[in-house]
């Protein structure tokens, strides 16, 4: 009791001598969300406001006579004539490890029921990215466990790889088969199965969506165990754009304290055009000067800001990184839209999914000739770099000779081989949803595909042999599956044993 | 003139006009009125309604309010006016108000500056630090 009174006589004798000096603004126009406010003359630009009933907005349009303040919150009590305070400060979000696991807003306040978050720490919604000398080049692989990206199109911690693709191509499946992936190698990590692996968690931001496909979304992560390595920041469709705005930019100041902290951690945006779309919105009410198909000047800033913030820091900075997954969803397949062509620019590549190959039955519908990683083979493994290498081009040759094949001419050896070849690598990366494989059982296929195991079997049975060779390695060949896992390389020892074990299995497989 | 744009233009060109040495001219802004009403230009009610709230505002950056829990004596009250003189280096008009609520000192609102010594605001706020 003595404490609180002490605490108190030092809280009145500093008020004894003190004037409080504070920057007020009168309402004078509120509507969609938007409040136009006459006075704040000393506010900044993305300075945090207070209206009255504690409701705060954002100053975004800094005028002449007035401030144009986005409402975070219910703005129905808000009136002309009411004042509003600014507050000095940014807008910023809870952060920390207690945020995995939960379901958050924009705002990072929790919304699945589960209590209040006591995080440790707050960070500023708006951040500079990261310089050039606090970073360092990608070379750590992201492992997403979907083979055909592992082996063609990989991703490296740090790097910003788009996911783009016309409405259900499986883009939100890319990036939650990656996420479950994540999730199984640390859970591995942790049970002291796979060395020398640092955890990377996960952060799912779902911009302008459905509450229904949100929540199978979660229900999804949960039955996989994903969700204790991940956070998920929910703006959906009936949120107002503000939040749909902000959302993102939430998510990465979440992901940004796992890099400062020297840890690595993945963000999925999904998706980006709809925020583009909030920011519009945004931009329209606030009077912005709109351009191209009405949006606003700076839409390509929003995103290279936002895309910019994901790195690899250098070791002098923590070693942390911050890898990007945006989602950019097309209309009839169009890139050369405008969104889409500025994030394209922006990334560090893209995995291109058509619908055309999404209803040939190839799922992931993968476009391997419209898709790149800008970093490429830096993140991969030594063992999936080795097995992997000609694939691209095999899988490029097959489709130039796919267009004589239909012709039904008579081919030569050769090419009746390449056409041979290519289906089975085409059928081999075939994947079911939800399913990501391990690195060691990616390579051992990809060994046997490149090594010609795969040639005598017919193409409708690929998948039932591949199932059954991960089954017999699984099962029987732990122990050079462990091997692999370790060394992450196929040395002459690890080859020699691969060997005898694919040729068990074709031995014993029967069509 | 016929869009909001050019409107709102044209009356921060008038206001402009009306202002000499940081302060506002009455008589200025008077010929002016005048003379929109009696030539009427197309938008002149929109024009001279942009324009009456930029005289507004114009105004409020001057108008100083001061507020306080008693009655405050004649020579405080020239203090405190002078004081602001000297600190916004131009003419102000102070209005005096008494509000009982404040509980004692003074609150003074220049323009969207608020300078608040009041026992209620100090109240409040450690109120809020306990809260």
């Amino acid at each position: 009791m003595s404490n609180i009174l002490q605490e108190l006589e030092s809280e009145i004798a500093a008020l004894k001598t003190s004037v409080s000096k504070s920057n007020i603004g009168i309402v004078r126009e509120i509507g969609d969300g938007v409040a136009k406010v006459e006075g704040l003359s000393d506010v900044m630009l993305n300075e945090m406001v207070e209206f009255p009933g504690g409701i705060h907005g954002l100053a975004l349009n800094l005028e002449e006579t007035e401030v144009g303040c986005i409402l975070l919150g219910d703005g129905t009590h808000v009136k002309e004539g009411d004042e509003v305070k600014s507050t000095g400060r940014l807008l910023s979000v809870p952060v920390g490890e207690k945020l995995l696991g939960r379901v958050v807003d924009a705002l990072g306040q929790p919304i699945d029921g589960k209590g209040d978050i006591h995080s440790d720490d707050v960070y500023p919604v708006e951040k500079i990215a990261p310089g050039i000398v606090a970073r360092q080049s990608v070379s750590v692989p992201v492992q997403t466990g979907i083979m055909a990206i592992d082996a063609m199109i990989p991703i490296g911690r740090g790097q910003r790889e788009l996911i783009i693709g016309d409405r259900s191509t499986g883009k939100t499946t890319v990036t939650i088969d990656t996420i479950i992936s994540q999730a199984q190698q640390n859970r591995a990590a942790e049970e002291g199965k796979l060395k020398d692996h640092k955890p990377l968690y996960c952060i799912y931001v779902a911009v302008g969506q459905k509450l229904s496909n949100i929540a199978r979304t979660i229900a999804t992560l949960e039955e996989a165990g994903a969700m204790d390595y991940t956070i998920v920041v929910s703006a959906s469709a009936s949120d107002s754009a503000t939040n749909q705005f902000l959302a993102p930019y939430a998510g990465a100041a979440m992901g940004e304290w796992f890099m400062d902290q020297g840890k690595d951690a993945l963000i999925v945006f999904d998706d980006l055009s709809k925020h583009a779309v909030a920011y519009r919105e945004v931009s329209l009410v606030l009077r912005r000067p709109s351009g191209r198909e009405a949006y606003p000047g700076d839409v390509f800033y929003l995103h290279s800001r936002l895309l910019e913030r994901s790195a690899r820091l250098s070791e002098e900075n923590g070693g942390g990184s911050l890898t990007a997954l945006p989602v950019i969803e097309t209309q009839a397949g169009d890139v050369s839209a405008y969104i889409p062509t500025n994030v394209i620019s922006i990334t560090d590549g893209q995995i291109y999914l058509e619908t055309d190959l999404f209803y040939q039955g190839i799922r992931p519908a993968i476009s391997v000739g419209l898709s790149v990683s800008r970093v490429g083979s830096s993140a991969q493994t030594k063992a999936i770099k080795k097995v992997s290498g000609s694939t691209k081009l095999d899988l490029a040759q097959f489709r130039e000779l796919q267009a004589f094949a239909q012709f039904g001419s008579d081919l030569d050896e050769q090419t009746k081989a390449q056409l041979d070849r290519g289906e089975r690598i085409v059928e081999l990366f075939k994947q079911q949803q939800y399913s990501p494989i391990p690195m060691e059982l990616e390579v051992c296929i990809l060994w046997a595909m490149q090594n010609g195991y795969f040639d005598k079997v017919p193409v409708a049975k690929i998948k039932d042999c591949q199932s059954k060779m991960e089954e017999f390695l699984t099962a029987r060949k732990d122990p050079l599956l462990g091997k692999i896992r370790e060394e992450k390389a196929v040395t002459d020892e690890i080859g020699e044993e691969l060997k005898q074990a694919i040729k068990d299995f074709i031995g014993s497989y029967k069509a | 003139m016929s869009t909001g744009l050019e409107i709102r233009r044209t009356a921060r060109k008038l206001i402009s006009a009306s202002v000499e040495n940081g302060q506002l001219n009455p008589d200025v802004v008077r010929a002016i009125v005048k003379k929109l009403a009696g030539k009427k230009p197309r938008g002149y009610l929109q024009l001279i309604n942009a324009f009456r709230r930029l005289v507004r505002l114009e105004l409020e950056k001057s108008r100083v309010l001061v507020q306080s829990g008693a009655p405050l004596e004649a020579s405080l009250r020239e203090k405190i006016v002078s004081d602001l003189k000297k600190k916004y280096g131009r003419q102000i008009v102070a209005e005096f108000a008494v509000d009982k609520s404040l509980i004692g000192g003074v609150k003074i609102t220049v323009g969207s500056d608020v300078w608040d010594g009041t026992v209620k605001s100090r109240i409040e706020r450690l109120a809020h630090k306990f809260g």
